[in-house]
């Protein structure tokens, strides 16, 4: 008997990404099993599969079929733990080769290895002293598409005149993941696009986590022109902070205010690069909420959700939609990496495979 | 003749302990020190909720002689929530230890344990901070990267910004004395910076920074205070938010937090705002071998007036010599 060994099972229905699990724990030993591959005796499916610390982040040694059973390795984007706990952490900085100005930008990296969802900063994009897009250096964005190994996309109007593409591995531009985004919801988005009207629509260069009832304010730099959304100044009730309300969330990144803003100054992301040196970027932040209820319940949830953030379920009991709630957390990845040898079968299994898994953190390791 | 020297008959016993343990090095606090302090009470629920009333128009338009009363008012408010979240750590301490170790294992682990959960609180706040409060980049600094460093036109502007939101300041101003080097504190906003920054600070003498050491009284000054600019005291930390690497130009990020008060609240829950929890080896398995020492504690985070709070971000004006 161990006494103070920790352990933890489950299962999930497998959607062919990565797949994170929340522990309270961060495990020295993973086991998984394929049920659904398993029972059908799929080909080109990793069946089950075992890691130990000891072997390394990003390993996995696997069960596959390929027309026999076979022994096989994943030697990238296996099992990992993570203890996201601090932010500011990154992964490795990635020269950039090239970018194109349009929208969206479509940034060139060898082997990028990120995926949709992924959030990303820039660093250093200047072609030249004074060309480049440099303006968005420094602003979080979500990866919304995946070409290919070399190539992903993000949304913003590069196509914008002060723009220019960037070409041949500029010096000093780079990107990096940023690998923890969301450890407290809702925070700070920073804006991609605001559309004027009766209500306002506003595009998020990362998800906003905020849900209808969210309370939100505006900082606007001159610049970026829609001033009159800022909370202040007020000509009203001077002093007093104007605030709007979420009336629908259209996607992860979009949502509609309720401020009505026909005539406001259009949203200009065109920035010049001269400008660069001092330009604060522009911020929609979350600030309250008039909710009253927690988050409702689903198809297979408990009675009383925890919040969600960044679309998955946080490790908290429930709480008021839109509350300032932590969302640090502790477990494991199952990646998606192929194996080595049948390089059709992937850890995290295919669209729709029931994958079971064990976690343990043993007492004693000799 | 033969000498006797400790190659021959060395001491029984090679070593003894020095009287007193070295110090631990710690980075101090300066989140958890600025920060309004809320207890939410137990059997309370998972949220706090604040409420502030929003302000009513002032009316300036005169009645005139109709008779009629104006329109009614509906007040609002705004409503903020945060969620409690628990927290813990701790040890498990063979008896052996307990038992044969020269020093008093329980006791330094015991401070070691509280340490560590009072860095949490200021850590947890740190990065709530950084997610939450509205960012400006310096701009005033004269390295051409974005953010800048540290120019005394962005202390300008962000006090500004603030003054302009009405925020409160923490500080009244410290009169000015007749001492030589000293120059009188204006009433004063806090600025959590870090201590990377320092050198930068003092390129800025003569410009506007005024030393603590060059206050007229070091009575209202906070241990981890190294001056003032404007209507900004600077409080440093090394362990206050860095974004490396992060800047158009590639350098690292400081996360400057200015605020005034009631901008940012810690809220603990009644009865879990610190427990050292210690059990004897008693409660652990049929032999009783091992006693844990653990904390725990609940704590929730909210701005509550966002008005009155900005990250202001820069970067450095030359490289550290570390």
């Amino acid at each position: 008997m161990t006494e103070y060994s920790r352990q933890a099972s489950g299962s999930f229905t497998s959607t062919g990404a990565a797949k994170a699990i929340n522990l309270p724990f961060a495990p020295n030993r993973i086991k998984l099993l394929n049920y659904t591959a398993s029972a059908a005796f799929t080909d080109h499916r990793v069946l089950s599969a075992e890691w130990f610390s000891g072997m390394g982040q990003g390993f996995a040694i696997a069960q596959v079929r390929n027309t026999t059973y076979q022994s096989d390795s994943v030697i990238a984007n296996g099992f990992s733990t993570f203890q996201a706990g601090l932010s500011l952490q990154y992964g490795a900085k990635q020269q950039i080769i090239g970018a194109t100005a349009a929208n969206p930008i479509v940034f060139n990296v060898t082997a990028h290895g990120y995926s949709v969802g992924d959030i990303v900063t820039f660093e250093g994009l200047y072609q030249s002293a004074t060309t480049g897009m440099p303006q968005i250096a420094g602003m979080p964005f979500v990866i919304s598409a995946v070409g290919d190994v070399d190539h992903f996309s993000v949304v913003w109007p590069g196509n914008g005149s002060n723009y220019t593409a960037l070409s041949g591995s500029p010096t000093g531009a780079t990107v990096k993941k940023v690998l923890y985004p969301f450890l407290y919801a809702p925070g700070v988005s920073f804006v991609e696009a605001i559309t004027t009207g009766t209500t306002t629509t506003v595009v998020t260069t990362t998800p906003h986590n905020l849900l209808v009832g969210a309370e939100v304010a505006f900082r606007i730099p001159a610049s970026w022109g829609t001033v009159e959304l800022n909370s202040l100044p007020n000509v009203v009730i001077p002093g007093s902070a104007i605030y709007g309300y979420v009336v629908s969330v259209t996607n992860s990144t979009t949502v509609v205010v309720g401020t009505k803003s026909t005539g406001f100054t259009a949203f200009n992301t065109n920035q010049t690069v001269a400008s660069v040196p001092g330009l604060s970027f522009p911020q929609m932040l979350a600030v309250g909420d008039v909710n009253t209820g927690g988050a409702s319940i689903s198809a297979g949830s408990v009675l009383y959700p925890p919040p969600v953030v960044n679309g998955a379920n946080t490790i908290n009991g429930p709480a008021i939609n839109n509350a300032f709630v932590n969302n640090t957390s502790q477990g494991f990845i199952i990646g998606a990496g192929a194996c080595v040898t049948d390089t059709a079968a992937v850890l995290v299994g295919a669209n729709a495979n029931v994958i079971y898994w064990e976690a343990f953190l043993d007492d004693i390791v000799v | 003749m033969s000498i006797t020297t400790t190659g021959n008959l060395g001491p029984m016993i090679l070593q003894s302990l020095a009287p007193a343990m070295l110090y631990v090095p710690t980075p101090t606090m300066n989140y958890i020190t600025v920060c309004d302090k809320v207890s939410m009470p137990a059997n309370g629920g998972t949220t706090c909720r604040f409420m502030r009333p929003r302000a009513l128009q002032p009316p300036t338009i005169q009645l005139g002689n109709s008779g009629i009363d104006p329109p009614a008012q509906v007040p609002q408010r705004d409503i903020i929530d945060a969620q409690m979240a628990f927290f813990g750590t701790g040890c498990i301490i063979n008896e052996q230890v307990i038992l044969q170790d020269q020093e008093g294992v329980l006791a330094w682990v015991s401070e070691r344990l509280a340490v560590a959960m009072r860095q949490a609180e200021d850590l947890i706040l740190r990065d709530y901070v950084v997610s939450a409060a509205s960012e400006i980049n310096a701009g005033g600094g004269s390295n051409g990267d974005n953010p800048t460093n540290l120019g005394i036109s962005d202390f300008s502007l962000v006090a500004t910004t603030l003054d302009t939101n009405n925020a409160y300041k923490f500080m009244s101003g410290i009169e000015g004395m007749d001492r030589f080097g000293t120059g009188p504190v204006r009433s004063s906003y806090f600025m959590l910076s870090s201590t990377e920054l320092q050198s930068d600070f003092d390129t800025l003498v003569g410009s506007g920074f005024l030393s603590q050491w060059n206050y007229p009284t070091n009575a209202s000054a906070l241990p981890s205070e190294y001056g003032a600019v404007n209507n900004v005291r600077i409080l440093t930390s090394s362990e206050a938010p860095v974004s490396r690497g992060s800047s158009a130009k590639g350098n690292d990020i400081y996360y400057n937090t200015v605020l005034g008060k009631q901008a940012l609240t810690h809220i603990n829950q009644d009865g879990f705002s610190m427990n050292l929890i210690y059990r004897d080896p008693y409660y652990s398995g049929m032999l009783a071998q091992n006693a844990t020492l653990a904390v725990k504690f609940a704590q929730a985070q909210a701005i509550t007036q966002d008005t009155a709070i900005r990250n202001l971000l820069s970067t450095r004006l030359s490289n550290l010599g570390v």
